[in-house]
């Protein structure tokens, strides 16, 4: 069944779309990830134009992170204060990222721009992902425990000006730091259409030192506003958002979601992360494929409408 | 029926310019369209048009031949072309093109170079080939024109983009040509069926009718046919590019209420 995707102005199976915002949310759920970063790529991979497919992806998350976040915002494992500080750099950043985006739109670059951000991001978390699940998986198989491994002190960092107290952190940092991850973490959610948890949640745990039980509340906090800002910037500066696409996609997103939470309680964790890192490695394969193999049609068309 | 006078006006008018077509042949093809809209929902994968109409050949020598051309509203469009730089492929090169029709059809009794020549077919913009269009300077690309130093690599450039143009909507079907499209039947009726795919662009179609024998024009009719996108999607389109802050601020809403709504929901389950 067809149907008609006003502002990429295609047609699109539904079972697909919904199929495939299924299989991205079951994923998600299960590896507890946002998904932002394999639902864009696919998106593009069946023919949505990759402006509309980062700007309603990003109208998606917003969904997701609602109906995640949800749950930690009723455990009360949010930090309101830290969540507010992230998402001030945040939404600086996706008004930087989307200014980016227009403007290599207008030249004609904003399509490498998504490929090359999604090829050196992919590939660097998915090869640490995948470095660091197969050492855990040989120190089990040899019986010893897992070391946790401590990160150097960085306290410096976190002794900048401009201290603040977290008290759901127990932290009393400078909000410098915040506030640069959340600024660096809004521009890759405007160009990349993803939540960006995947860099939040290390940076929250290893820079900044939060505790993990408020971590993925106050990431998730964070996107909801983020993506927002990101969804209604992409609307005014590009008229990217497709809002049939994102529904469609959320309706099988959230779904998914549930499901697969249910499915990871019952799988490994290292075994899980190597199979994700396996995923995240052969998605930045084929863009990076796409982008140095000489495409079959070198010339590409943009309406310019009729303008005199 | 104004509508049908204004046709008969601009008929009258066109044979006027035309000069060289004698009044009398005036109506020499009499033409109509099955329906004068398409309306674009959410459920739309295309449509079928029936084009239709009666020749009168009084000339008893040579073959007569029907030609009917669909052409959407025109636009001016960006082409850009990849070069290899640094090892991967980026679009290095632009030109805008324009106005050219966003949808162009044409289907014929015979290949069209078996029924008029060249030239004839170039007055009329008979065939993508023969499209005219201007080339319009790039406001965004080239702040420099030492990238096309004189009008001889500008005009090449421009024959090769077009080439291009005409290429790549054809592969999306949205620019066709049909050498055995239209049926004669019985020396007096024809008929021509169009399919008209999805992807669409929307605004005033031209239809145009000609009758040729001997390789010139002589009977012409000319139509109009709407395409509109209605619903749902008109709405939101028009939302997107009038509203666009209040139709981002829908697109957030109606994340939240869905991911709140499955959430709770899933809960009680």
């Amino acid at each position: 069944m067809q149907i008609y995707l006003p502002i990429a102005e295609m047609s699109a199976n539904i079972v697909t779309l919904i199929g495939m915002g299924g299989l991205v949310g079951f994923m998600s759920g299960m590896f507890g990830v946002g998904g932002g970063f394999l639902m864009t790529p696919l998106l593009i991979f069946i023919g949505i134009p990759p402006a509309v497919a980062v700007a309603s992806e990003a109208n998606q998350i917003v969904a997701s992170s609602v109906s995640g976040g949800l749950a930690h915002w009723q455990r009360r494992a949010v930090d309101i204060r830290m969540g507010l500080i992230l998402m001030s750099g945040g939404i600086a950043g996706s008004y930087a990222g989307v200014q980016l985006f227009k403007l290599l739109r207008a030249l004609g670059h904003v399509d490498l721009l998504i490929s090359l951000s999604y090829v050196i991001f992919l590939s660097v978390i998915g090869g640490l992902m995948l470095r660091e699940s197969l050492h855990a998986i040989r120190e089990t198989r040899r019986g010893r425990p897992i070391r946790v491994r401590r990160p150097g002190q960085h306290s410096w960092i976190l002794r900048l000006p401009l201290r603040m107290r977290f008290r759901q952190s127990r932290l009393y940092i400078s909000v410098i730091p915040p506030l640069l991850i959340g600024f660096l973490v809004g521009v890759l959610s405007a160009i990349m259409g993803v939540g960006g948890g995947f860099i939040m949640v290390p940076a929250m745990i290893y820079l900044l030192r939060m505790p993990t039980n408020v971590v993925i509340g106050t990431s998730l906090f964070q996107i909801i506003f983020v993506t927002s800002a990101v969804t209604i910037l992409h609307a005014v500066e590009n008229q990217t958002v497709d809002i049939v696409l994102a529904v469609l996609l959320m309706i099988g997103g959230v779904i998914g979601a549930q499901f697969g939470a249910i499915v990871g309680q019952r799988l490994r964790g290292e075994e899980l992360r190597a199979l994700l890192a396996l995923i995240v490695l052969g998605v930045a394969s084929k863009l990076l494929l796409d982008l140095v193999f000489q495409p079959e049609e070198l010339f590409s068309i943009q309406r310019m409408g009729t303008g005199s | 029926m104004t509508h049908k006078t204004l046709l008969f006006r601009c008929v009258l008018g066109l044979l006027g310019m035309m000069g060289t077509i004698p009044t009398a042949h005036a109506n020499a093809l009499v033409a109509d369209l099955s329906k004068d809209q398409i309306r674009v929902a959410s459920n739309f994968t295309g449509e079928k048009i029936l084009l239709f109409g009666a020749i009168e050949t009084t000339a008893t020598q040579g073959a007569s031949d029907v030609v009917v051309v669909v052409r959407g509203p025109a636009e001016n469009f960006t082409l850009r072309q990849k070069k290899r730089v640094a090892g991967i492929w980026v679009n290095a090169e632009a030109l805008t093109l324009g106005p050219l029709p966003g949808y162009y059809a044409v289907a014929s009794t015979r290949p069209l170079d078996e029924i008029a020549p060249v030239s004839e077919r170039a007055k009329h913009e008979i065939g993508p080939e023969n499209l005219r269009f201007n080339l319009l300077e790039d406001i965004a690309q080239k702040p420099d024109s030492a990238a096309h130093p004189d009008d001889g690599t500008q005009a090449e450039d421009g024959a090769l983009y077009h080439d291009s143009f005409v290429r790549i909507k054809s592969q999306q079907k949205l620019y066709s040509v049909d050498p055995t499209g239209v049926r004669i039947i019985g020396a007096r009726l024809f008929r021509a069926e169009l399919t008209l795919p999805s992807g669409l662009p929307f605004g005033t179609y031209i239809t145009e009718f000609f009758l040729f024998q001997d390789g010139r024009v002589i009977g012409y009719q000319t139509g109009e046919l709407s395409v509109e996108i209605t619903g749902l999607e008109h709405l939101l389109q028009v939302a997107a590019h009038d509203m666009p802050l209040l139709y981002g601020l829908f697109g957030v809403f109606i994340a939240g209420v869905m991911g709140w709504g499955v959430a709770t929901l899933f809960r009680r389950v």
